[in-house]
């Protein structure tokens, strides 16, 4: 057994127990990296040139490998949300989430890919190329975050961090068969998170087994006050517990989404779960969420476009990033910068956003999306008072090939209908593993989602079903 | 036909400097003489990742402007973002609470062309960031055309007020009363420092003009006034433009215009207006201030100088002219205020302060906060004067003295050799006895009766009150100097 083979409890112990050194353990996933990266392809910037110290060598991660997505701001370092827009700018600053990381020991391996600025499910736009599926590296690792779950599937590091803003760590750690947590609205501090959607986005685990993220879950659930959307109450408990039960729970199939039809082995693990829920107590009941299946995409669609436009304002290249020196006047300077630095579809979510929010339009679109919210907001209040958890694919089919994506870009749209409705009620979702399809090979995750806060007690509930369906293996990364 | 009238219809927008140590999304400084670009941080720089957290002392200080111009505070507001692109935007919009703001419906009363009071409503004061400054080297200062731009980012997220009137101001001269007032009031709040020197207040008006046919002009927008001479001479030469336009038939656009101070002429912006609905800001939380803050802020508001005028005339007795002129500023009154309480008598205190101590202030070009005299040591002099142990003159050079050697008051007497009551007794006695002796043929003149007219007493008389330094009583003088002469 390789050293880079360990999740972050056994790492993390190993290294407390002095059964190997924190530079053993570098060696090795930095081995393991060079071996792989070049099927996978998941870094934009790698740091691992030299071992790096870890900065509490008493923490919790002390000397743990980690990668962060390129949306994570990392002091010095540079960080580009897969956009060309941001060339090589480096941060003057840490973002908080990986500054807890640090402070707890863990040490960087690097930036890893997305599509640019979190747009995007295939992991496929972005300005440094496509990242591969570590289970079969002709398919598509899923997206946005698709860097930071392929290199916790190929084994490159026990865990990494990702951003959701309508499915970005939930639908590629189910594509590539590891536990992916976006956590309630307000539980992990945004600051330092290059922004796509402010009111949806939030900062979540990856890892290969439930007791790590509830470890990382422990250390990024800290209040800070340089988010204002930061809750402030005590730390919740995130503590592993073995003795956690789901028995007289009340687990939730939502009723609208029964007539979509999923393939089959989503459909044969949604089967399979039920059953491993229901031995172990709990109890499958129904919710209706008429509001949700019916307007929950084009609310979405609606608010993130027109924050996105707003949230994307900034990168004009006075500052920083990509800029051009002989353009004629400010304005030929703007629309020279923007025009190239920009991919296509970031370049049509900022066109989308502008007429959403354009006067003759705004009360139509972005107002009316807001007032959906609020119904969808309420519609998952009352179905929490009709179950605990509510149990649900993440996506209605296994991972595609790369090139193979649909020409009807709508449609890449519609399957995120599963993951965006948990962003835009601010509530935690939770990718689980469930085993392996037996045609493909591939990974298949579903997805347990809870009332606002509820996220330990999702994270309890997964590691029984962790326990009976089995913990996702390291993907061979493409090599044989 | 009858000539055509033409009322002019204006409001005013008027930006105000919140008085914080920090910004208004961040903890850098607001210190307005920090070298360029040094007083900036991820989030006043926009760069990507940062997110804004308001700073409450600018709401508290956005309330007690509002409270000033007697506004109500709103329970609920909000905060949007303010799209359009400019390198003095760091994030290509500005945060603002334009649309839901955080206190609303005052006003400010003014004098109309009848001297009457008449109340100008200020439909809300909403908080939002500065921009940042920029500096370009084409002659007309503007970015257009300039082969270098410079951008000081210092000022961005500078913490702001903007105070938006309702159309009813009908002159240029009710719009700067309404602004001299409403920088008089935010300062007594400590709002602001309203500094129209550097910047911290600046004007925008909306001019139209509704003519007595029927006729009603568009609203043009006229910006980029910084002092209150701007001010007026945009709106005299904006109603003037207008009417010309509308005697002649023709119509007024509505645009934005920018007033050009040196040339003295407003020209339409050559650039366009990017209009678009606010998004709310989702970055920032509704601002909600409950009753208790309220309470706390409204115990922090200083008396309004109206109020306080109005006291000065009906409890001291001072005339509305000297109220006003003591109420202008704050501590000027407060100083007043002070010698008064020290125990000097209104209406002198009142006299004192606002021809010497303004006088001497103006001359030494210092705000009365950096003032030697205490107040209590002013109600000294104005006392020594009452109780006749000092004229009025002799207290005026002395108070010259103090100010100018920066000397205490029985310093100040002993330096100019004053006895306080006076010159009187045997010491005038004395006087008077040197003087007829040095004079003898006056004396013999007074004595033989040719002094019909009093001429030579007269000259007597002026020559002891000049060895007595000005210190004797003029009635002592006559008296004592009779007596001396019938020996």
């Amino acid at each position: 057994m390789e050293l880079y083979e360990l999740d972050l409890y056994e790492a993390s112990k190993g290294i407390k127990d002095k059964k190997f050194s924190p530079k053993e353990l570098f060696e090795s996933c930095k081995k393991r990296i060079d071996s792989c990266e070049d099927k996978i392809h998941a870094f934009i910037t790698r740091t691992d040139g030299t071992a790096p110290v870890t900065e509490n060598p008493n923490g919790i991660f002390a000397g743990v490998p980690t990668v962060l997505k390129d949306n994570l701001c990392t002091n010095g370092i540079r960080t580009t949300a897969a956009s060309k827009i941001l060339g090589n700018w480096k941060p003057p600053y840490d973002a908080t989430a990986w500054k807890y990381l640090r402070e707890a020991g863990a040490v960087l391996m690097g930036k890893v890919n997305m599509d640019e600025f979190a747009m995007g499910n295939t992991c496929g736009n972005s300005a440094f190329g496509p990242t591969h599926n570590p289970n079969d590296i002709s398919r598509v690792p899923g997206g946005s975050s698709g860097g930071s779950a392929a290199a916790v599937s190929a084994g490159y590091v026990p865990f990494s961090l990702g951003s959701d803003t309508g499915g970005s760590i939930r639908q590629p750690a189910s594509y590539c068969g590891v536990y992916g947590m976006k956590p309630t609205y307000g539980m992990v501090s945004r600051y330092g998170l290059i922004s796509y959607g402010s009111s949806l986005d939030q900062i979540g685990p990856f890892a290969r087994t439930i007791r790590d993220l509830q470890l990382v879950m422990s250390v990024l659930a800290q209040y800070d006050p340089m988010d204002s959307s930061c809750f402030r109450e005590k730390n919740p408990d995130f503590t592993h517990n073995e003795d956690a039960s789901i028995k007289g729970k009340r687990i939730a199939l939502v009723k609208e989404f029964q007539n979509f039809t999923l393939d089959a082995p989503i459909a044969e693990a949604m089967k399979k779960t039920q059953k491993v829920l229901e031995n172990n107590g709990a109890v499958i009941t129904e919710v209706s969420l008429p509001v949700v299946s019916k307007y929950a995409v084009a609310c979405y669609y609606a608010l993130a476009m027109s924050e996105a436009h707003t949230n994307l304002e900034r990168y004009d290249g006075v500052r920083y990033g990509y800029t051009v020196n002989d353009a004629a006047g400010i304005k030929e300077m703007f629309e020279r910068v923007r025009s190239y630095g920009f991919g296509s579809e970031v370049k049509s979510r900022i066109i989308a956003g502008t007429c959403l929010t354009e006067p003759s339009r705004c009360d139509e679109y972005y107002v009316a999306a807001t007032k959906v919210r609020t119904l969808i907001a309420q519609e998952f209040i009352r179905a929490f008072g009709e179950c605990d958890f509510i149990l649900q694919p993440v996506t209605p089919s296994l991972p595609h090939k790369i090139g193979e994506e649909d020409e009807d870009a709508m449609k890449g749209y519609e399957t995120d209908l599963y993951t965006l409705p948990v962003n835009l009620a601010g509530l935690p979702g939770l990718s689980f593993f469930t085993g392996y399809d037996d045609a493909t090979k591939l990974p298949v995750g579903l997805q347990l989602i809870g009332p606002r806060w509820s996220d330990s007690e999702i994270l309890n509930a997964g590691m029984i079903l962790e326990r009976h369906l089995g913990s996702p293996k390291i993907a061979n990364g493409g090599v044989k | 036909m009858s000539e055509l009238t033409f009322t002019p219809v204006i409001g005013i927008e008027i930006h105000i400097r919140l008085k914080t140590d920090t910004k208004i999304f961040c903890a850098c400084s607001t210190d307005t003489d920090a070298p360029a670009n040094t007083n900036i941080c991820p989030v006043c720089m926009g760069l990507p990742g940062s997110l804004p957290r308001l700073n409450h002392n600018v709401v508290e200080k956005g309330m007690l402007a509002g409270m000033a111009l007697h506004c109500t505070v709103q329970p609920r507001s909000l905060f949007f973002r303010k799209s359009y692109f400019y390198p003095d935007l760091p994030k290509g919009h500005q945060i603002s609470q334009c649309d839901l703001p955080v206190v609303a419906d005052g006003y400010i009363e003014v004098h109309d062309a009848e001297g009457k009071l008449k109340k100008i409503r200020v439909n809300h004061l909403h908080l939002e960031e500065d921009a940042a400054a920029m500096h370009h080297s084409a002659s007309d200062g503007r970015l257009e055309g300039a082969s270098t731009s410079y951008v000081d980012y210092n000022r961005a997220g500078m913490p702001l007020g903007e105070i938006v009137s309702e159309p009813d101001i009908s002159s240029s001269a009710e719009a700067v009363e309404y602004a001299m007032n409403l920088q008089r009031r935010v300062r007594y709040a400590g709002a602001s420092d309203a500094d129209l020197d550097k910047g911290m207040m600046r004007f925008d008006a909306n001019v139209s003009l509704k003519c007595s046919d029927g006729r009603w002009g568009r609203k043009v927008e006229v910006k980029n006034m910084n002092s209150f001479r701007a001010l007026e001479r945009a709106i005299e030469f904006e109603i003037k433009r207008q009417k010309k336009i509308l005697q002649s038939g023709g119509e007024v656009l509505q645009e934005t215009r920018h007033w050009n101070d040196a040339k003295g002429v407003t020209t339409a912006s050559r650039v366009k207006e990017f209009y678009r609905k606010f998004i709310v800001e989702p970055d920032l939380p509704p601002l909600i201030v409950n009753q208790e803050w309220i309470d706390r802020v409204t115990a922090m508001m200083p008396e309004m100088p109206d109020v306080r005028a109005n006291r000065y005339v009906h409890d001291m007795g001072l005339t509305q002219e000297a109220a006003d002129i003591l109420t202008d500023d704050k501590n000027t009154a407060d100083y007043f205020e002070a010698c008064v309480k020290a125990g000097a008598n209104p209406v002198r205190a009142a006299n004192w302060v606002r021809t010497e101590v303004l006088r001497v202030l103006n001359e030494m070009q210092k705000k009365i906060s950096e003032f030697s005299i205490k107040p209590e040591v002013l109600a000294e002099i104005v006392r020594r004067v009452d109780d006749r142990k000092l004229s009025t003159t002799q207290a005026k050079e002395v108070f010259d003295y103090m100010c100018a050697n920066d000397s205490g008051l029985d310093d100040a007497v002993k330096k100019l050799g004053i006895t306080e009551g006076g010159v009187a007794g045997n010491a005038l006695v004395e006087i008077i006895a040197n003087v007829i002796k040095a004079n003898p043929d006056v004396l013999a003149e007074i004595q033989s009766g040719k002094d019909t007219k009093g001429k030579k007493f007269k000259f007597l008389q002026g020559l002891v009150m000049k060895e007595s330094k000005g210190q004797a009583k003029p009635q002592e003088v006559v008296e004592a100097l009779t007596a001396a002469l019938k020996q």
